[in-house]
This record gives C-alpha cells, structure tokens and sequence, in this order.
C-alpha cells in the first residue's frame, strides 16, 4: 500500500470526523432543550419531546438518512449531501443524548435540590448551578460513548452523497484490489481517533470532577 | 358528512401540491446553462463506466460527459452515491441526470426517460480463471453466481434461470465490487454482469478472472437516465444528440475502445427492449 493511498484515507478520515463533531455538539443543544421540554412537567412540551425521542431512537440512521436526502424534496425542501448527513447524525444523537441526560437528571440527589430551595435560590438558579452541573458530569462518559458511537456511524453517510473513511477505503480496495491493508489501515485510522476522544474524554471528566467536588 | 370534509381537503391538498409543483416548473437545460453547472449522479463502483481509480473518479462516463461539457460550455458536478440510491435521489431533484448507466428495460422506459444507447449490455459470465466447471453459460445451473442487486442484469439471471434444467442459486450485491471480491474469495463460482463490465475486470484483474462467453439473454443497450417530466426534456434531448453526436465523428467508438477494448455498434434511438 503506497503513501498516496493511505493519504486519502487519512483526508477521507477528516471529513468523518468533521461532520461528526459538528453533529455531537448540534445534537448536544437540541438534547438540552428536549431534556429541559421534558422535565418542563407541561404537556404540549414534553409530548412534542416523547414524540422526537422515539422517532430518532426507533428509526434506524440509515433510513432517517435517505428520507432527509430523498424525501424532503418532495414538500420542496431540497438540501445537499452535506446538510442531510449532518441533520441525519444530529437528529438521531440528540435522541440519544436526550436519554443520557435523563438518567443524568434523575441522578441529581433530591436534598441538593430542597436544600438549594430553603438557601432561597429560583429554579432557574438551581437548575444552572446544581442540577445541570451534576447531571452533566453523570451523563459526560455516557457523551463520550455517544460520541464513538456517532463517529463510527457516520460511515453511513455515503448513502448521501458524502466521501467518507468507510467509502474511501470501499472505493480503494475495489479499484486496487489490495482489501486487506486498506480496511486495516482504515480500521486502525478509526481506532487512533477514537482513542483520542476517548483520552480527552477522560481528561475532560477529571477536571470537570475536579470543578464541582 | 365527515368523509366528504376529508374527501375535501384531500382535494385542496392536491391541488395546492400541484400548484407548488408546477410554480416550480422550470427548463432544466435554460437552469444548467444559466448556473454553468450540470449536476450528474451516478455510482462509482460500477467500472470501467465510472470507477475510483486510487481515489481518482474516471471511466467512460467522466469522459463522455467532459466532452459533452466543453460542448455545452458548463461544468461537470459529479454526485457520488450508491446504485440503490441514485434513482430516488434523481426523481428527488438531486442532480439533473444520471449517468448510471443503466440497462434500458421495458420497466425503465416506463418510468424513465432513457437516452439513445452508448454501449451494449449483454450478460455475460466472469469465472475465476482455471475453472473447468464452467465452459458455457448453462454450466452455472445449479451454482452460486453473484450480481447486483436491483439491476437489469438481476432480471436477466432470474429469466436464464428459470430455463435451465437446475435454478441457479442468485447472490444478491449492494455493489458488483463486493460480488467480484466473493468471486476471488471463492464464495460464488461466478458474477453475471453486462460483457463491457465483466470483460473489464478480467482485463483489469490480469489472470485471475475468465470471461465466459457466448452472453446470454436478451440483446440490450445501456442508456444514461433522465426523468420524463417536461423540465427535463430539453436536457434529455441535448445527451441524446450529443451521443448520436459523438457516434458520427467517432469519439464515441473511441471510448469504447479506449475502456473496453472493443467498439460496439449501437442503434441511433431507445430500440424496444425485449424484457
């Protein structure tokens, strides 16, 4: 396997990880606001939330993909590869996230939450500096999971369009006839990225440890 | 009462669709020259038609379609997916025409609106070179044999099978690629595709792979695909005498030889296909 091959991969990798991350953090702010709908206790929000949690979760990514892309032109919304790919991840991760907030929510012990309300702090004040800070670091291994997760899920969106790690090294080991070093290379490519999040990932989950001991 | 109400808004949600839809209407030929783009879709695992070639898009059509490009003084903007989601994504609007290409069937052409053919697509067998077991095309009968999933050629096989003493026993492919790589694994004993593709292969592999002949099946040609919607139409026109075009002066012939070794005489319009 030559240098030029295995630089495509790696140009091909930055592309995976681009769209990732930029899908991780959209679906972060879309689950902050589905899990703040759900704990709102008001119905025309947390049915709304139920709604898009169950869809996101129960649809599988490759489908969602194909009906952004394919679908949406047909009510005349007509959005290229790149757009369909990073709402496709965004949509379903949120979902997810949505979920791991929950649990992180429901995590936050009840006396913090009364002993915050006798000190005379509002709710909003309670939710910005106990129950969000908790139930953020109680959720953060499970982001980092999610994180993994979203980036090994992104080789799907080549059904859009989208030249990714996984395309890249189908399209090379086919016109190369060389499977076996290019999938490894590939392989390995996936494993070093998500090595690294997972290492930041850690370091991230100490400080924050650190932060609101 | 209340299904005359639904009947009803069922009625105005048409017609408000319809009008959406034609307020859209729209000459695609005026469009790609006014943006000096023609966006074309296709598949790039289906050589030496359109393949990656160490991360390089090429093959008959990248070629075909830079010509017709400097000819109608446009870009090319190739969209890249895979086989099973190029004909939805076109009838979506994602891009202006494919360049596939694609067998021309009697489905197709009711559907589609197929251009005059380019090359021949007759089926024909590649086996692993060295394998006696298979001389003839009825020698796969009873046998595993891969082809692509959702293609003409499928049909063809399905059609063969069923005339021989034993059935074959058909492996279906998201990508030939991933048949072709079976095929060198030693899961199936041999891969159905049109002869341009498989005689490519066996070219390209040097050694490994057979091609079986005679082909088998109806005689078909491969068109390029646009839709049959009346924004189209112009467009569709200008590819088809764009390939009798280039069938006259002979770059066509040209590119035929230049990526399957052969020319191929191909009729001036859509003939009807037998299946």
């Amino acid at each position: 396997m030559t240098l030029k091959l295995f630089t495509l991969l790696l140009e091909a990798a930055l592309s995976t990880l681009g769209i990732s991350l930029v899908s991780i953090a959209i679906g972060f702010v879309i689950a902050m606001l589905l899990s703040a709908g759900m704990q709102s206790g008001k119905s025309i929000y947390i049915l709304p939330a139920r709604l898009f949690i169950s869809f996101f979760r129960g649809v599988p990514l490759l489908v969602q993909l194909l009906l952004i892309y394919t679908l949406l032109p047909v009510i005349g919304i007509n959005v290229p590869g790149i757009v369909a790919a990073i709402v496709g991840l965004s949509l379903c991760t949120a979902a997810y996230q949505a979920e791991n907030l929950r649990g992180g929510f429901e995590g936050v012990p009840r006396g913090l939450i009364e002993a915050a309300d006798v000190a005379g702090f509002s709710a909003t004040q309670t939710f910005l500096r106990i129950r969000a800070p908790i139930a953020l670091r109680l959720t953060f291994p499970a982001l980092v999971n999610e994180a993994i997760m979203i980036l090994k899920s992104s080789s799907l969106v080549s059904v859009v369009g989208i030249i990714e790690l996984t395309k890249m090294a189908q399209d090379l080991a086919s016109s190369t006839y060389l499977p076996l070093p290019i999938f490894a290379s590939a392989a390995l490519i996936y494993f070093v990225i998500n090595s690294v999040i997972a290492l930041l990932g850690r370091y991230a989950e100490k400080s924050l440890k650190g932060a609101t001991a | 009462m209340l299904k005359r109400q639904f009947m009803k808004a069922a009625a105005v949600g048409a017609m408000l669709l319809a009008t959406s839809l034609s307020a859209h209407a729209d000459d695609i030929l005026a469009k790609v020259k006014a943006a000096g783009v023609l966006k074309v879709g296709t598949e790039t695992a289906f050589a030496p038609f359109d393949f990656i070639d160490a991360g390089e898009h090429k093959g008959l059509n990248v070629d075909f379609f830079a010509e017709l490009g400097k000819d109608l003084g446009v870009k090319i903007e190739w969209v890249e997916l895979p086989w099973d989601s190029v004909l939805p994504s076109l009838e979506a609007g994602k891009f202006d025409i494919v360049a596939g290409p694609a067998t021309i069937t009697k489905a197709r052409i009711a559907r589609y609106r197929m251009t005059a053919p380019i090359a021949e697509a007759s089926v024909a067998i590649l086996k692993k070179a060295g394998d006696s077991s298979i001389t003839k095309p009825a020698d796969i009968a009873g046998k595993a044999v891969g082809v692509g999933k959702a293609t003409a050629q499928l049909e063809q096989l399905k059609e063969y099978s069923a005339k021989l003493p034993e059935k074959v026993n058909i492996k279906e492919y998201v990508s030939f690629n991933d048949a072709y790589a079976d095929l060198a694994a030693g899961r199936i004993v041999a891969v159905a595709n049109s002869l341009p593709n498989i005689a490519f292969v066996a070219k390209q592999r040097n050694g490994a792979f057979e091609v079986v002949t005679p082909s088998f099946g109806a005689k078909t040609y491969f068109g390029f695909i646009g839709t049959k919607d009346d924004d189209h139409k112009t467009l569709v026109d200008y590819v088809d005498n764009e390939i009798i075009a280039m069938k006259k002066d002979g770059r066509l012939a040209k590119l035929q030889e230049k990526w399957f070794g052969t020319s191929f005489d191909t009729p001036d319009s859509v003939p009807n296909p037998e299946f």
